[in-house]
């Protein structure tokens, strides 16, 4: 009998591992150019990242000095706080008003597909454009000033360029956040918010009770975006300020390293913090999420 | 099995040419046999269009070259130059600033050293003959090698517009001859409805070319003789930005938050009429007379005004035409750059791209410059800016104290020695 069955199952399991082998053959294409263009890549940033390098001069190895130089570089601390700012201040209001506005936009009403779709109209932008645009709004005697017969220099001081960026960004992003929380409130079943209401909770109590926590996975996701995007953000401080004003970002600060500068060593330390710096707070923030749901 | 085998050699032939020529900045041509030239040049557009015609001549004149001729906005052109030379698809021919061939280019090898024997002459000397003394140093190596000869060489003077002078009372012929001449005469030109004065805030090549004028002027310097240590926060330093700061905070002639910042277009608000003085340059008058000829008949172009009129002083900064030393046909490309420095007189007439060949303020082209005397004057003053390596770094810091000072009230002495300890941090480590 067992003889019989190791019999029977050897064809199915020899069948089992050609098509196991047929489908990696399949994959290696896509696998040869992930590890050529991601991969490697990346492992080249994190061994340059030990060599002071110019571009055009044959490396330099200098072991943990471009670290140690970070470390104590004025300038690198100051664009991460730049960055932190930009951050904190841009993505969390973003966040907030993506969710009320997703929470108000959940209906099925008629046009609330167009009124939808205008909050997503920025998304679809380019950084670049958006932020031309928002230049000439910006300016002294630009739109913003004028409406609200203000007199801020907008883009050219320290106490208002930053803020500048931040309406800019938050302008630019929370659609992209309304679409997420959107498409996450329309897969909570109408019976569950009917339940709460037989039970006499009210609209806020049903959100913040029901809503709120079904909603958890999205929101992990969109604050796992939200700190990923202003980390990486390059285009609008680059368009806006060009870095002056307390706007240099990290990653303004590595294109300047490594391009203008031309010190790759350096800048690719730097996008090595970043990597683990990202990494850590993601983690983070997943596992953070992931204990509120035990 | 053998077809398998032959078309895998033909196609491993095919990508190997293939690969090879691709890699090759540009064809390589012996005697007789095809050359085609890169050339790059930054964004100017009378530069444009004399190098275009200077090319079409010598392809012309020489039917065996072709020359591919490039423009790349001024604000990226020493980033992509530094890619393009890092992986060996840089230009043939570079057209490139003092600061950078001094700061980056010629430390770092990139160059090839000036062929006399292509060009036809017997030694680096009968070059240099040619030329006003001191004005080859911008491209010249610490051991006196020469790797480029200048297209551009400008001095720095001051330009006016005579009609808002007039309706502000004050006398064109009478132009500011300090520093407090300018403030004065600016705070009547505002009081008058008209434009003041203003710096120009675009790149920070250019907030540091300006405050360079004025160190100048005070006997100050950004960084020390040898280039390794930051000197801007000291006494002459933190006079040079004062003056700059009283100017605009003080005397409120001009308004540094609402200054043009398009740096395709530098003259724009004096152009425009927002400023009634400017800082000038040789090429800022072709420029002005190409986009505005009607503000043009108002320009009148004066001495640079000096803190010390006992004492003038001047900046000189140039841009050179060199050779990439991975070009694989450096004797043709030294052949073009010989013609393109011969045709002085067109420079001259074309674009007022001045030359520093010398006689060249007595050569027939010369009386066509305008306010010939003025320029002549200020070549007189100049001297090249002393600087170090990792210019780009020095300047975003002298930008940052100029935008502290300036733009957001920080004390004047507090910039200058955070830009100083910046300047330390990115001098050689």
């Amino acid at each position: 009998m067992t003889s019989t069955t190791v019999r029977a199952r050897r064809p199915r399991h020899t069948a089992t591992t050609r098509h196991n082998w047929i489908g990696a053959a399949f994959a290696v294409p896509a696998l040869a150019l992930f590890g050529a263009f991601a991969i490697y890549p990346m492992a080249r940033v994190f061994y340059i990242s030990f060599f002071d390098y110019d571009l055009t001069s044959a490396p330099r190895f200098v072991g943990w000095h471009n670290y140690r130089y970070l470390f104590g570089s004025e300038t690198f601390q100051a664009s991460l706080t730049a960055t932190a700012f930009y951050v904190v201040f841009t993505y969390a209001p973003a966040v907030v008003l993506a969710l009320v506005l997703a929470a108000g936009l959940d209906t099925r009403l008629p046009g609330s597909g167009f009124i939808r779709l205008l909050y997503f109209a920025p998304v679809a932008m380019s950084w670049v454009a958006v932020s031309i645009i928002w230049r000439l709004i910006l300016q002294p005697d630009g739109l913003l000033n004028a409406v609200f017969g203000t007199h801020v220099n907008w883009l050219t001081s320290d106490s208002s360029a930053k803020w500048a960026l931040v309406v800019v960004s938050i302008w630019k992003e929370t659609g992209l956040f309304v679409i997420l929380f959107l498409a996450g409130l329309q897969r909570i079943p109408d019976e569950l918010r009917e339940a709460a209401a037989l039970d006499g909770a009210g609209r806020v109590a049903t959100f913040r009770y029901v809503i709120l926590p079904l909603l958890r996975p999205v929101t992990a996701v969109v604050c796992v975006m939200a700190i990923i995007r202003g980390c990486q953000s390059f285009s609008a401080q680059v368009v806006l300020t060009g870095g002056s004003f307390n706007t240099e970002v990290i990653n303004l600060y590595v294109y300047k390293t490594a391009f203008e500068s031309a010190r790759m060593g350096r800048a690719s330390a730097v996008a090595v913090l970043l990597f683990f710096g990202l990494l850590m707070v993601t983690m983070l923030q997943l596992r953070l999420f992931r204990s509120r749901e035990r | 099995m053998k077809h398998t085998r032959w078309i895998g050699a033909v196609v491993s032939a095919t990508l190997a040419l293939a690969t090879s020529t691709a890699c090759s900045s540009s064809s390589g041509g012996g005697a007789g046999g095809k050359v085609h030239l890169t050339f790059w040049t930054h964004t100017h557009p009378p530069m444009i269009a004399l190098n275009k015609a200077l090319i079409k001549e010598y392809e012309t004149k020489h039917p065996n070259v072709s020359i591919d001729y490039q423009q790349i906005p001024n604000t990226d052109f020493n980033t992509k130059m530094l890619a393009s030379l890092s992986n060996g698809s840089g230009p043939d021919i570079i057209n490139m600033d003092d600061v950078a061939l001094r700061g980056d280019y010629i430390p770092k090898n990139l160059l090839a050293p000036l062929d006399y024997k292509a060009m036809g002459l017997s030694s680096q000397q009968a070059i240099e003959d040619k030329y006003i003394d001191g004005t080859l140093d911008g491209a010249e190596g610490p051991d006196g090698t020469l790797y480029g000869l200048p297209t551009e060489f400008n001095a720095t003077a001051f330009a006016i517009n005579t009609e808002q002078f007039r309706k502000a009372g004050l006398d064109p012929d009478q132009p500011p001859a300090t520093w407090d001449d300018v403030a004065a005469d600016g705070k009547k030109l505002v009081a008058a409805g008209q434009g003041g004065f203003n710096f120009l805030y675009l790149s920070a090549g250019q907030y540091t070319q300006q405050l360079q004028i004025l160190l100048n002027e005070t006997g100050g310097s950004i960084v020390d003789k040898a280039g390794t240590k930051a000197t801007i926060d000291n006494a002459q330093g933190i006079a040079a930005l004062s003056i700059w700061n009283k100017l605009i905070n003080v005397d409120k002639v001009g308004n540094a938050h609402t200054a043009s910042r398009d740096a395709t277009a530098p003259f724009a608000d004096f152009e425009a009429g927002k400023t009634a003085m400017t800082i000038m340059y040789p090429w800022g008058v072709g420029q002005i007379k190409q986009d505005n000829p009607a503000m043009y008949k108002n320009l009148k172009v004066v001495p640079l005004p000096q803190v010390d009129p006992a004492n003038p002083s001047g900046r000189w900064y140039g841009y050179y035409e060199a050779v990439n030393k991975a070009s694989k046909q450096q004797a043709e490309a030294w052949k073009f750059i010989q013609y393109s420095a011969s045709q002085s007189q067109r420079w001259l007439t074309d674009v007022n791209f001045i030359q520093p060949l010398k006689g060249w303020a007595q050569s027939p082209a010369a009386s066509s410059v305008p306010f010939l005397s003025v320029w002549e004057q200020a070549y007189s003053r100049g001297r090249f800016d002393e600087i170090g390596h990792h210019w780009n770094e020095v300047q975003d810091a002298v930008k940052t104290a100029i935008e502290d000072t300036v733009l957001n009230g920080k004390p004047v002495a507090d910039s200058l020695k955070q830009a100083a300890s910046t300047i330390n941090e990115a001098l050689p480590d």
